[in-house]
């Protein structure tokens, strides 16, 4: 009946209208973008291609997959990034966790506390890892130099610079990835915070008769946290590692900040910005960003059975 | 000492250490970072280690060479700009957004409220490209105004996500004795959703103003000419220009950092306070 | 004031039928109650007259007008919701002048309204409170005073009591008519409660599963119900209610129960024989010497209610439960001869009346 419809129309207008400018944003600046990024990936684009109408004809090719597969860069590459991805994302969790508990529970200036915690997170970039930088400095950082006066080290250590460094651990001699284990250790400190948020969280909606019950059981405090606390919080562990990975594996600014890529520090996304604005090959930056997006999606997939499995 | 005892202080002493080894390394580089950029030239050069700031020596030299010499006055107030006008489109948008998928009944109603996060899958770097290959080709680069609507795009999944799941706790109840009372939708969100969903709004706005404020890739990517660069953009300038002096980097550091942590701190305490206080019963 | 009509009202979520083809008339100044057990349907059906969730199929027409394309402001009714669904963040007179400052009404009628209201229900100081500070009876008669200030033809009420303590709903009740003598304003009941239905309906629709089983005055669904759900849902203690079969001794109807048998004298029944459900309301059983029915039965329990006594009883194979006075004398263990009207006896054919 055209009278009954005209209610269930005039709110499904109503909801277009509330809804598109949301939806035309998000499509023109987000799911646009990724399918042309497809298409470009597709094409022999350089800089210079970008005035002409070269862009839009159909001469698709294989050749930017091809260069970034050849090239002998992909491997290291592709291990960098994920040891930097899953090294991160645990740390920044571990942490995350650690200074959870370490501020649940009632006592004064816990306000605060919280508070202070979250500011690596909020602050903007390019201050933290400006700071940081001037921090682990070689020649002006006051690491390096607190170090040296106090005959920790008998010469300043380029953290951010240096790929590697030799380290003798109990007699045995170990090369550590340096500049790759400074970015992480950042990572982790810039990112604990949102892990520790979440963690916490879930901390305070534990109830307490859980602990009450295990206490009379005779259960020690260590004994409570391995469990009661730890299966209470696996989800939210196990999500968070979900998010901070996609995070992480995505991340750009950090590392172009810190150290440009240099020094074995030479991620994905680095790649598709030295393809795309380095060597100006634009296709090949793109190729490079398509098979970053793969690599995301196999994840998820092992990811969610692996969920799946388990449940 | 029964075990329980004996476990309880152990925690207590590694709650302690735990506790002050996060205040250090968390308080330190802003520490720095504030007490650099009152330094001078000489003492970053000269007195590296030097931990502790001289309350005679404070120089505001930094600042003001920053603000002066460097434009960064400029680049504060495009931050706001670009920043404030964000956090009011986004806001605006996501509530009534928010509130069309939550209450109105249309067709691919369910779909909206779960693709929406699906979004946030796509690295940056992967729209920077065909965005920057678009914008070239439409001469729309070096635009604030671009970077607000692709600012837009990066907050909006995810403001709507949060207010959705605000406005679905809402009792719907009180939206039908509006609608009753003679309130259209839109009345409805004005005078009844709005009003009730403060607190919300307000981490909304807050999450907006951090991501638009904090930018750093879109920035650095799409504003060529620098009376348009925002603060992120323009710390980036600075430090690629001068190489000794730190403490002009510390001090645009310090201009950028401090707004935002000061909003969050304050705004913190009042979300709280906000969410405990006697929200809607009845 | 409006007369309400419903014409095969329909409405499914998903695959769940919320309402099925409800028909009804109310009559200007009714007061009619919908009736049934959780999940009936009957809040749907009101949410539809209201206009906040559209039928699937059928008309709503209020004066004969079909309201089917207005949204709910336009249509001129007013709800009071079970949980009262107050402006939290308004003061009671706010709250109570919304609907009126919506359509432009001039301040000085709008005090004048809200201030006839405040006083109509005893709320004059709570004027500048906000919801938050008021007690439970006091939010409801906010809600109800929103509703009233307007006026509107048509007032829908959702279990406004259900939320009340047991003492303060009974005096509501008693208020909640008196208003509507004074107001005769055409009022939509909702509620699961029989004796908030039987106590304030001029008419009762009793509903279970999105049907309406049957629409009539207080009495007639009490005297006369039309199946077997009517006959238990209403009247406490419960109607007994026995299955069995419809035999003739010499042309006369008997019941033949469990154990029992019962004889129907000279009652008129459109059935010759077959099964059937008979039904007794505890009330129409009566104690007695061997009358015309022989019917002993054993008492197992007695539930003490303070004005009278229920009897718990077992009659052959069946449960059974009648009234007596307080001061009876009446033990476990007792056997009592039980005098029962046939004329007081529903009979029941595949669950509806004969």
């Amino acid at each position: 009946m055209i009278n009954r419809q005209s209610l269930l129309d005039q709110e499904a207008r109503l909801a277009f209208w509330m809804l598109a400018p949301t939806f035309i944003v998000v499509m023109a600046f987000v799911v646009f973008p990724v399918i042309w990024n497809l298409w470009l990936s597709l094409k022999p684009v350089s800089l210079g291609d970008l005035r002409g109408t070269s862009l839009f004809e159909f001469n698709l090719s294989l050749v930017n997959f091809q260069k970034v597969f050849g090239d002998p860069d992909f491997v290291p590459v592709l291990l960098t990034t994920l040891v930097y991805t899953v090294g991160g994302s645990f740390l920044s969790i571990i942490l995350g966790l650690t200074a959870a508990l370490l501020v649940h529970g009632e006592f004064p200036g816990r306000g605060l506390l919280r508070g202070l915690f979250i500011s690596p997170y909020v602050a903007p970039v390019v201050a933290v890892t400006f700071t940081w930088s001037f921090i682990l400095d070689p020649q002006l950082g006051v690491l390096n130099w607190m170090a040296v006066n106090t005959g920790l080290l008998t010469q300043p250590i380029p953290f951010l610079s240096q790929r590697w460094v030799e380290l003798d651990i109990m007699g045995v001699s170990v090369r550590l990835p340096l500049a790759l284990t400074s970015v992480i250790l950042f990572e982790g400190w810039r990112y604990f915070p949102f892990a520790f948020l979440f963690i916490l969280a879930r901390l305070q909606s534990i109830p307490d008769e859980l602990y009450q019950a295990a206490s009379v059981d005779g259960a020690s405090p260590f004994q409570r946290f391995y469990n009661i606390t730890l299966p209470q919080l696996a989800t939210v562990l196990s999500t968070l590692f979900l998010f901070r990975f996609i995070w992480t594996i995505n991340k750009f600014d950090d590392i172009f900040l810190l150290t440009r890529g240099h020094a074995g520090t030479k991620v994905m996304t680095i790649k598709v910005y030295d393809y795309a604005f380095g060597e100006f090959n634009i296709g090949a930056g793109s190729a490079v960003a398509m098979v970053l997006f793969a690599i995301l999606l196999l994840f998820l997939f092992i990811y969610f059975r692996w969920i799946v499995k388990e449940t | 000492m029964s075990r329980e005892h004996l476990e309880t202080n152990i925690i207590r002493i590694l709650r302690i250490l735990g506790i002050i080894f996060f205040v250090i390394i968390v308080a330190f580089p802003f520490y720095w970072m504030i007490v650099s950029s009152f330094k001078s030239l000489e003492e970053i050069l000269l007195r590296p280690a030097n931990l502790w700031l001289d309350i005679k020596k404070i120089n505001f030299r930094a600042y003001y060479e920053v603000l002066f010499e460097h434009g960064f006055a400029r680049h504060i107030s495009n931050s706001a700009y670009v920043s404030i006008i964000t956090v009011a489109l986004s806001v605006t948008l996501a509530t009534v957004g928010g509130y069309a998928v939550t209450r109105l009944r249309f067709r691919g109603q369910a779909f909206m409220s779960y693709s929406i996060l699906v979004i946030y899958m796509f690295p940056a770097i992967v729209l920077v490209i065909p965005l920057y290959v678009v914008f070239s080709h439409m001469g729309l680069r070096d635009s604030m105004h671009v970077l607000i609507l692709v600012y837009l795009a990066q907050t909006l999944p995810v403001a709507l996500y949060m207010l959705r799941s605000y406005f679905q706790n809402l009792p719907v109840e009180i939206e039908y004795a509006g609608l009753i009372d003679g309130c259209s939708r839109m009345g409805v969100i004005w005078r009844i959703i709005i009003p009730l969903s403060a607190p919300a709004l307000a981490s909304v706005a807050l999450y907006t103003f951090m991501i638009a404020w904090n930018e750093f890739l879109f920035a650095f990517m799409f504003l060529d000419t620098p009376e348009k660069f925002t603060l992120s953009r323009g710390v980036v300038q600075l430090a690629g220009s001068v190489h000794l002096s730190k403490q002009l980097v510390m001090a645009a550091s310090v201009m950028v950092t401090v707004p935002i942590l000061v909003l969050f701190l304050f705004f913190e305490r009042h979300l709280v306070r906000g969410l405990t206080s006697g929200a809607m019963k009845g | 004031m409006a007369s309400l009509t419903l014409k095969a009202i329909t409405k499914r979520f998903g695959k769940v039928i919320a309402v099925s083809r409800a028909d009804l008339e109310v009559k200007d100044g009714e007061f009619c109650v919908l009736l049934g057990p959780s999940g009936c349907g009957k809040s749907t059906l009101l949410n539809i007259i209201a206009g906040l969730i559209p039928q699937d199929q059928g008309t709503v027409l209020l004066d004969g007008q079909s309201v089917d394309s207005l949204a709910p402001r336009d249509r001129d009714i007013a709800m009071v919701f079970q949980s009262y669904a107050l402006y939290p963040h308004m003061s009671v007179s706010q709250n109570l002048s919304f609907g009126l400052r919506m359509r432009g009404i001039p301040k000085p009628t709008i005090r004048e309204s809200v201030q006839w209201v405040a006083r109509l229900l005893g709320i004059e100081d709570l004027l500048d409170r906000k919801p938050r500070e008021l007690s439970g009876g006091q939010r409801q008669r906010v809600a109800m005073g929103r509703a009233l200030v307007r006026r509107p033809r048509l007032f829908l009420l959702d279990e406004p009591l259900s939320n009340l303590d047991a003492r303060l709903r009974a005096n509501v009740r008693l208020e909640l008519k008196q208003m509507h003598h004074q107001i005769q304003g055409t009022m939509i009941y909702v509620t699961h409660d029989q004796v908030e239905a039987m106590t304030l309906g001029d008419k009762v629709v009793v509903m279970r599963n999105g049907k309406v089983h049957q629409i009539g005055r207080p009495e007639a669904i009490y005297s006369y119900p039309s199946d077997t759900f009517v006959a238990t849902f209403i009247g406490s203690p419960e109607i007994n209610l026995y299955r069995g079969m419809l035999v003739r001794k010499d042309g006369l109807p008997h019941f033949q129960g469990a154990g029992f048998s019962l004889n129907l004298g000279r009652l008129q029944i459109d059935l010759k024989e077959g099964e059937v459900e008979v039904g007794i309301r505890p009330e129409d059983i009566g104690t007695g010497q061997a009358e015309a029915l022989d019917l002993r039965a054993e008492v197992e329990m007695i539930s003490y209610v303070g004005s009278e006594k229920y009897i718990h009883a077992r009659l052959g194979g069946e449960a059974l439960t009648f009234c007596a006075p307080k001061d009876t004398a009446l033990q476990p263990g007792n056997v009592v001869h039980l005098a029962i009207d046939p004329g007081r006896v529903h009979i029941f054919h595949r669950g509806r009346r004969i």
